[in-house]
């Protein structure tokens, strides 16, 4: 593995044949894509029309996709230049915004955890671990 | 609406006593990748040849392209392709001299285009029509519809006899079009398939009447099915 990754590639696996919209696959793995791996804040996304006819599929979906991530935030669209990763910095939303956005995930790692009877400190230190890891920390 | 590519409204048409179809109404919108969905006999085919003019409902109107199709103007017919389930080709003629036979009725052409898909495709242009493979046939049949640059593309089911590397061909290149100018494809298929990657309006034809019709990823929300579990449940 490339110690000092630069550029983050996304990367997409569609099925058509699934019950969920291809334009919610597509919106799920790019938030997937973003909160798993380093990003340069200056890297744009594939254009429309690369990831359309890569994945062939319809470029209105993946318009669709764009523009509902742009909604949510989670992207900014720069004209002339595409759509980037919104970097989103701590005077854009309060403490207590951001904690409400991640609590939802937490308690779906809790749940899960009971599922698999997983003790609380087996979690944390996961966690500990993976915080340590994680690209962003280094 | 103005931006109604196809508007059928209350159609009805009988082939003796059997009613094919059944005072049904839908609409297509520009630019859409429009997906007509049903069982053998369902009514699929008479309902893209009355679009076309082909058929003529005993009831109901039609417009396609802001036009009456059973007297459809020349500059109408220049703006549509259409793919028949059998096709039409000459099996006598080399694929070359087809394309050629084809371009003369059409006062735009665009050959490299016709010429590059002929290569992609895996096709011989020196081949005999009557030699080709259905499949062959069918890649040929799809070629001819695209040269003129149609506004409206009508398929009657256009991957029931590709392979499923041709199938990736053919979605690849209903891509670029889309991507490159402003087109509405309408096509009709029995089995669910890759098509489905493409498709964002479908219709679902079941005993002459329409049981669905709307946009797939509201459909698919809706249910948390697949199209094909879809089509199943509706048509039971």
């Amino acid at each position: 593995m490339d110690a000092k990754p630069t550029k983050t590639k996304f990367h997409f696996q569609i099925s058509a044949s699934s019950g969920v919209p291809i334009y919610r696959q597509i919106m799920d793995q790019i938030k997937i894509q973003i909160a798993t791996q380093p990003w340069d804040p200056e890297q744009f996304l594939p254009s429309v029309r690369q990831i359309a006819e890569d994945l062939a599929i319809n470029p209105m979906t993946v318009s669709k996709a764009y523009s509902l991530l742009e909604k949510e935030g989670v992207l900014e669209f720069d004209r002339g230049k595409g759509m980037r990763v919104k970097k989103i910095s701590s005077s854009q939303k309060n403490f207590g915004e951001r904690q409400k956005d991640v609590t939802p995930l937490l308690k779906e790692v809790i749940v899960k955890a009971h599922q698999l009877a997983l003790k609380r400190e087996d979690i944390f230190s996961l966690l500990e671990k993976l915080w340590r890891e994680h690209p962003h920390e280094k | 609406m103005k931006n109604d590519i196809i508007d059928v409204k209350n159609v009805t048409k009988c082939f003796g006593s059997k009613k094919v179809l059944d005072d049904l109404s839908f609409q297509v919108g520009q630019g859409s990748v429009f997906g007509l969905l049903g069982k053998n006999g369902s009514g699929k085919t008479t309902l893209i040849k009355s679009i076309l003019g082909l058929v003529r409902p005993q009831h109901g109107n039609i417009t396609t392209l802001g036009d009456d199709p059973w007297c459809f103007q020349e500059s109408t017919k220049e703006k549509i392709g259409y793919v028949p389930q059998m096709d039409s080709l000459y099996p006598w003629l080399r694929i070359k001299e087809m394309v050629e036979y084809t371009a003369s009725f059409y006062s735009r052409w665009n050959s490299n285009l016709v010429n590059e898909l002929i290569e992609d495709w895996g096709l011989n242009p020196q081949d005999r029509i009557g030699t080709l493979s259905v499949g062959e046939s069918q890649k040929v049949s799809i070629i001819l519809s695209l040269g003129h640059e149609p506004e409206l593309l009508v398929f009657d089911e256009p991957v029931a006899s590709l392979d499923p590397f041709a199938r990736r061909q053919f979605l690849k290149t209903l891509i670029e079009i889309i991507t490159r100018r402003p087109c509405t494809i309408f096509f009709s298929t029995h089995i669910t398939s890759d098509l489905e990657r493409i498709t964002d309006h479908v219709a679902l034809l079941h005993q002459g009447k329409i049981m669905f019709c709307g946009e797939l990823d509201e459909l698919k929300t809706r249910g948390n099915l697949n199209l094909e579990e879809i089509f199943l449940e509706m048509t039971r």
